[in-house]
């Protein structure tokens, strides 16, 4: 029987190329565990560490995390691989600080286990799967647990190493939830991208542990917006619609023209309207202001000359310009700000004997 | 006549900002003017003078507009042998009263072709002298500073007309002609220095007026 199980298992192992997106993560939890109850190490560790390896929707939840993460140490110790053993049994400890087998395993695996919890800070951080928040209203919780009572300090790291915000500083008892309201530091929604939650104990917890190894717990995270209907900024005012500020000849000649044609129309005029009649000198006073106007407008306009009325004009419809852009900058980040961030937490890792 | 200015007034103000809502443009023109009217019949000839005062209105909508004046005063004997169809020797004071309905059409940015009645009245006693004048007229305008100053002519020739009982067929012209200026940079006021001189005549008669106005022009003038 056991036999039957191993050939398939081997062929399984060797169609798993082709079939493998087929499979979900916990089948092959499953199938990975039953390889180890039959001692189909090799296999059984393939799986396992096949299940452990899918993100997103369709990976593993914790608890299945953590079962997954015992049998790959049992398999290991098994297949004599201590090391890669220790290396699971310290991702355990990582994602479950209270984790407690289900079953009996040998003693050298409890071994490995105790091992990997005497080496690790005994903190450990648990996070939900894919979750959309609005910025600034909803909150994102991840959960540290502990052993112990460690002093932490847990920011929101940037893929550069640029601290994001800080989470939490102080020291916890069993367990505390870390609560992110999707904002950073200046109270602005980080753009998209790769960041991390890091929890690494504070100054003063190195000391009080006697300055031993340093660590630090990462959970990768990766924050991204759906496409947002933003209205496009308006073009700046093109320069057909700006007047010159500047004076130039064709345009004091446009400002004397009417007012030397208007005033001259006024003084002669008159005769031929009313042909055999004496116009008062009204019309004289009339048509040379007229005439003055056109050429003060002209002296105003000369080449050279400062158009402060042009000037001011410009100025209001740039000023207008950018009143617009503002305005319009504004509403767009408030869509932006309104719509969902999507946070997808990935594996947690622990890093020993490195600074934080 | 202070009724009549009130009722002016009291349109200008409520008037605006309605038309406004409906995509039309409305200007409002105070107006005080120096009149003088040389009424010629056959050889006799008289010249009159006095102040008129009086309103204009425009309504602008796209390239229609339509312009309604009217002033009234009062004119004085000035020198020469009174006359006119009122009757030769008088002396007294006479009550005028003008006023035009015009229809305009803007055909270019800068020229405005008007047609319409215009119409003027003199009153002495119980007796009447009115002229009806039917004109077409052209207003060119020009801009010396955009937005702060303007210049502009009006040309018109009377189509047909009357005058007296029993009416006497009347013909003639006229020319209108200013300036305009802003008060203020932004302001909705503008000052309007104008002068007008206007000749009409009929079998036997002819009358000249002239006029220079001052105007107070609420709204862009058209």
């Amino acid at each position: 029987m056991n036999r039957m199980f191993a050939a398939g298992l081997a062929i399984s192992v060797l169609l798993v190329p082709a079939v493998a997106r087929a499979q979900t993560a916990a089948s092959m939890l499953e199938r990975g565990v039953r390889a180890y109850g039959v001692h189909e190490y090799d296999g059984g560790a393939w799986l396992l560490r096949r299940a452990l390896a899918v993100e997103g929707p369709g990976a593993l939840s914790t608890a299945e995390a953590s079962k997954g993460l015992m049998y790959l140490a049992a398999t290991e110790v098994a297949r004599n691989q201590r090391d890669s053993a220790l290396a699971a049994a310290r991702r355990l400890i990582v994602l479950d600080a209270r984790y407690r087998p289900d079953q009996t395993f040998p003693p050298d695996v409890i071994a490995v286990l105790q091992e990997a919890r005497r080496a690790a800070p005994a903190v450990s951080i648990r996070a939900p799967g894919d979750t959309a928040i609005r910025p600034g209203s909803d909150v994102f919780v991840v959960r540290l647990g502990a052993t112990t009572s460690p002093e932490v300090t847990a920011t929101i790291m940037g893929a550069d190493g640029r601290m994001v915000r800080t989470l939490y500083t102080g020291a916890f008892r069993d367990s505390i939830d870390l609560r992110w309201n999707g904002l950073d530091a200046s109270g602005n929604p980080p753009p998209d991208g790769r960041y991390a939650i890091v929890v690494a104990p504070t100054a003063r917890e190195q000391r009080r542990t006697g300055g031993g190894a340093t660590w630090s717990l990462r959970l990768p995270l990766e924050l991204a917006r759906p496409a947002v209907d933003t209205t496009p900024l308006p073009a700046a005012p093109p320069d057909s619609l700006l007047r010159p500020e500047r004076g130039d000849m064709k345009g004091a000649i446009r400002a004397l023209a009417p007012g030397i044609a208007a005033g001259a129309a006024i003084i002669i005029l008159p005769k031929a309207v009313a042909s055999g009649e004496r116009a008062s000198s009204a019309r004289l006073i009339v048509g040379g202001s007229v005439a003055i106007a056109g050429i003060a407008a002209f002296l105003s306009r000369h080449p050279g000359q400062s158009l402060s009325s042009n000037t001011q004009y410009n100025r209001n419809l740039r000023d207008s310009w950018k009143r617009n852009v503002a305005e319009i900058s504004r509403r767009n980040a408030d869509r932006v700000r309104q719509a969902k961030l999507i946070i997808r937490p990935g594996a947690p890792t622990l890093v020993v004997g490195e600074a934080p | 006549m202070k009724r009549s200015l009130a009722a002016i007034i009291f349109g200008a103000i409520a008037l605006p900002a309605t038309l406004h809502s409906q995509g039309m443009q409305f200007t409002f023109t105070g107006v005080a003017s120096q009149e003088i009217v040389q009424s010629h019949i056959d050889a006799t000839s008289t010249r009159f003078a006095g102040l008129m005062l009086g309103g204009e209105g425009t309504l602008t909508s796209n390239r229609l507009l339509v312009r309604l004046r009217y002033a009234e005063g009062r004119i004085n004997p000035k020198g020469g042998s009174s006359g006119g169809l009122l009757g030769t020797g008088s002396t007294e004071s006479r009550d005028v009263v003008e006023g035009d309905a015009l229809v305009g059409y803007r055909a270019m940015p800068w020229l405005t072709l008007w047609a319409g009645p215009s119409a003027r009245a003199y009153t002495l006693g119980a007796k009447n002298e009115r002229w009806l004048i039917w004109t077409g007229r052209a207003t060119a305008r020009g801009t010396l500073l955009p937005g702060r100053m303007q210049t502009f002519v009006e040309l018109y020739g009377a189509f047909s007309g009357n005058v007296g009982d029993p009416p006497l067929k009347v013909g003639g012209s006229g020319l209108n002609g200013g300036l305009e200026v802003r008060l203020g940079e932004t302001g909705a006021f503008w000052g309007r220095l104008g002068y007008r001189m206007e000749s009409a005549h009929a079998q036997g008669l002819r009358e000249t007026v002239e006029l220079v106005t001052l105007s107070l022009v609420y709204g862009v003038p058209q």
